[in-house]
């Protein structure tokens, strides 16, 4: 309240604010629901309030206060919705459609344009311009950005998020008045630059669009379902944008604690590999004469009868991209089956690549989301920092051999050929895994939910954007069944119960359950450190 | 209670003569004959007149040089009630976005028009056209090329003899 020295309260649109000193009107306004119209203002950025629009009415100031540089005072009275505010608003945004061309039909940004959507909130239903508009054509800025500059409406987010995020000035706004428009320096453009994808982003209109997204789909057409990047082990939270049961693109999504509104351009374009064709869709089973395709049950009844006249201890190759339910379903069945180890293999690139104007994210050296909740499941690194080889001992292994998710495309065929039980649970087939006896299509991470726990032990959970081929299930279902067929325990039902059959065995989890983990993740209860990390 | 039948009387068929109907019968039948107002209209050697509005057959309008004027908005596609439109869009070799495929299927289209009317190019229209039948079901889903070569004039949105619909 207003007698605590760090607090102010206002009175906004009739409604008593309380809000923490030195917090812009703009935000303020926020709190009450009340998204004030604005360009030049990102929450990560300076804010310059170079672009007019969010321009709104303070009792007493002598003229329309911008809001997002004007900080909260205790008493004030602001009205976001009077008239002058309106009226003023409506005089930016009819000087912004002076040289803004109309061809929302031909913009990739159409559908979620700030421009679009000012016009249409606030803005005049006619054009009163009859002059000509400017006209500068479209220019090539290097990596995947393509700059449009007749769209452009000057707010010079991409320039201060060169200077300030990346902290390598690659763009700046040359001439002056109308004419003045973003430009590259010289020939370099944005050519080696790490985290330039996120200027398309911030880019409020079309004017910066992704090659690679270009012309691709409306955004109306995407389905957003919140995920976590699975390209490093900084477990960036992103958006999955989906169409036709196909990743379209993916999009940062805010975790003050992680990525910021932030992700890398190597995440950002590795997502084709979810889209991917050639899936295993039934479980394949070997009887004595054939490989055989079979229902799950069938597969699993099968697989139980061979469980009891297998010997031998245990080795399992599980994946860095598997989820923790389904690391924790493959270590359980390796308890069950006798105890043996676990390995995992993770590419590991040369040098963190860091953002400087935010310290906590960077992409990380491990180059995959979850290799720290393989450790927490007791599974040690082998193999190389291409993420092949280290599996001479589990190849010729004559127990039980498992493998989940690693495709093993680095092995030949004689893997696993004097295993006593060979089953493989994947999404793709390789040479190596046509020895298996079990082959059981699973499914990735964008097709189911799950938990990643990434560099820093933040669990953080995912959810499925995309429709598994065929039969495929998640691992963490199909190894539940299969545990709940040989104990009589109930199985499983979702991943919830999964988690919290995880959370209760392991103390680094306990007491975590998916409602506290929410969109936001939590940090684990002790420390698991990925060794030469 | 006690059904009670009523026993009608036939005429003899002595007494009974039918040429009186059937030649008043045969009188308007040959006065129709040489009746020069004739009701029936000879299709398919006289065509219909069909309304200014008449909501039929796609066609695609094109550029002076061939191109479809289709730049793939997608707006149809969206507004299309029947989800008839399949539409991949793409850049030529200009740099121009336009349609790698635009496909409508008639058979599951409903004819409403708001393609034409959602169309920010007016590339899309329906047309005064409906004999559109075919030997195979594939021959109904009309692809780009098909569209563009549609000679049937495009329906109007409104009818200029009555533009305030009164």
């Amino acid at each position: 309240m207003a007698d605590t020295p760090n607090t102010v309260s206002l009175t906004i649109d009739g409604h008593e604010v309380t809000v923490p000193k030195g917090t812009t009107l703009l935000e303020a306004a926020k709190t009450i629901g009340e998204d004030v119209p604005h360009y030049c203002y990102h929450p990560g950025l300076s804010a310059p309030a170079m672009c007019r629009l969010c321009l709104v009415e303070v009792e007493g100031a002598p003229k329309p206060m911008p809001s997002c540089v004007t900080t909260a005072a205790d008493g004030q009275v602001v009205h976001t919705q009077s008239d002058l505010a309106l009226s003023r608003r409506r005089g930016v945004l009819e000087f912004y459609l002076v040289n803004h061309p109309l061809d929302c039909p031909i913009c990739d940004q159409s559908g979620e344009c700030k421009l679009q959507d000012y016009v249409h909130q606030e803005g005049r239903d006619h054009g009163r311009s009859r002059e000509p508009k400017r006209v500068f054509g479209r220019d090539d800025f290097g990596g995947d950005v393509l700059f449009y500059g007749d769209r452009c409406v000057m707010c010079t987010r991409c320039v201060r998020f060169m200077t300030e995020m990346e902290q390598d000035s690659r763009l700046t706004v040359v001439e002056r008045g109308n004419r003045s428009v973003i430009d590259t320096f010289f020939e370099e453009g944005l050519e080696g630059t790490n985290w330039s994808g996120n200027i398309v982003d911030i880019c409020p209109v079309g004017a910066l669009v992704s090659k690679d997204f270009l012309h691709k789909a409306r955004a109306w057409d995407l389905e957003h379902t919140p995920s976590i990047c699975p390209s490093c082990s900084q477990g960036c939270n992103i958006s999955l944008h989906t169409r036709d049961n196909l990743v379209q693109r993916l999009k940062p999504r805010e975790n003050m604690e992680v990525n910021g509104w932030w992700m890398c351009d190597h995440g950002r374009a590795n997502y084709e590999w979810m889209n991917h064709g050639q899936r295993l869709e039934a479980p394949l089973v070997r009887t004595e004469d054939a490989v055989r395709a079979m229902g799950w049950k069938e597969a699993v009844g099968a697989l139980l009868d061979r469980a009891e006249t297998t010997s031998g201890s245990v080795k399992a190759v599980v994946s860095p991209f598997a989820s923790n339910e389904d690391l924790a379903a493959v270590r359980s069945l390796v308890d069950a089956l006798g105890g043996g180890s676990m390995v995992y293999r993770m590419a590991r690139a040369d040098a963190e690549v860091p953002m400087d104007g935010f310290p906590i994210l960077a992409r990380r050296r491990d180059l995959a989301p979850n290799g720290r909740g393989a450790e927490i499941m007791g599974a040690s690194r082998v193999g190389d920092d291409d993420g092949v080889g280290g599996l001479d001992d589990v190849a010729g292994h004559d127990g039980v051999v498992i493998v989940l998710g690693d495709p093993l495309v680095d092995q030949d065929a004689s893997f696993g050929q004097s295993a006593s039980l060979f089953a493989y649970l994947g999404m793709h087939g390789s040479p190596a895994t046509g020895a298996a006896d079990f082959s059981l299509p699973i499914t990735n991470f964008a097709e189911q939910e799950g938990t990643f726990t990434n560099h820093e032990g933040r669990v953080q959970r995912f959810w499925p954007g995309l429709r598994g081929p065929g039969a495929a299930q998640p691992a963490w279902f199909v190894l539940g069944a299969f545990q709940a067929a040989r104990s009589g325990d109930p199985a499983p039902r979702s991943a919830a119960d999964a988690f919290a059959a995880l959370a209760a065995s392991e103390p680094a989890l306990a007491g975590m359950t998916y409602d506290d983990l929410g969109a936001r993740g939590a940090v684990l209860n002790e420390t698991v450190s990925v060794p030469g990390g | 209670m006690a059904i009670s039948v009523k026993v009608m009387e036939r005429p003899e068929p002595e007494t009974t003569s039918y040429l009186r109907a059937a030649l008043s019968g045969m009188a308007l039948t040959f006065k129709h004959m040489i009746n020069p107002q004739k009701v029936t209209q000879q299709y398919p050697e006289e065509q219909t007149d069909l309304h200014p509005r008449w909501r039929g057959t796609h066609r695609m309008e094109v550029h002076a040089d061939g191109r479809p004027k289709c730049v793939a908005c997608g707006l149809c596609p969206t507004v299309c009630p029947a989800n008839c439109i399949r539409l991949v869009g793409g850049e030529d070799d200009q740099g121009n976005r336009y349609p790698i495929v635009y496909e409508i299927d008639e058979f599951r289209c409903i004819f409403c028009g708001m393609c034409q009317e959602v169309c920010p190019v007016e590339a899309i229209h329906v047309g005064r056209h409906f004999e559109n039948a075919e030997y195979t079901r594939d021959r109904f889903i009309y692809d780009l090329d098909r569209l563009t070569h549609q000679e049937h004039p495009t329906t109007l949105l409104w009818d200029p003899s009555d533009p305030r619909s009164e």
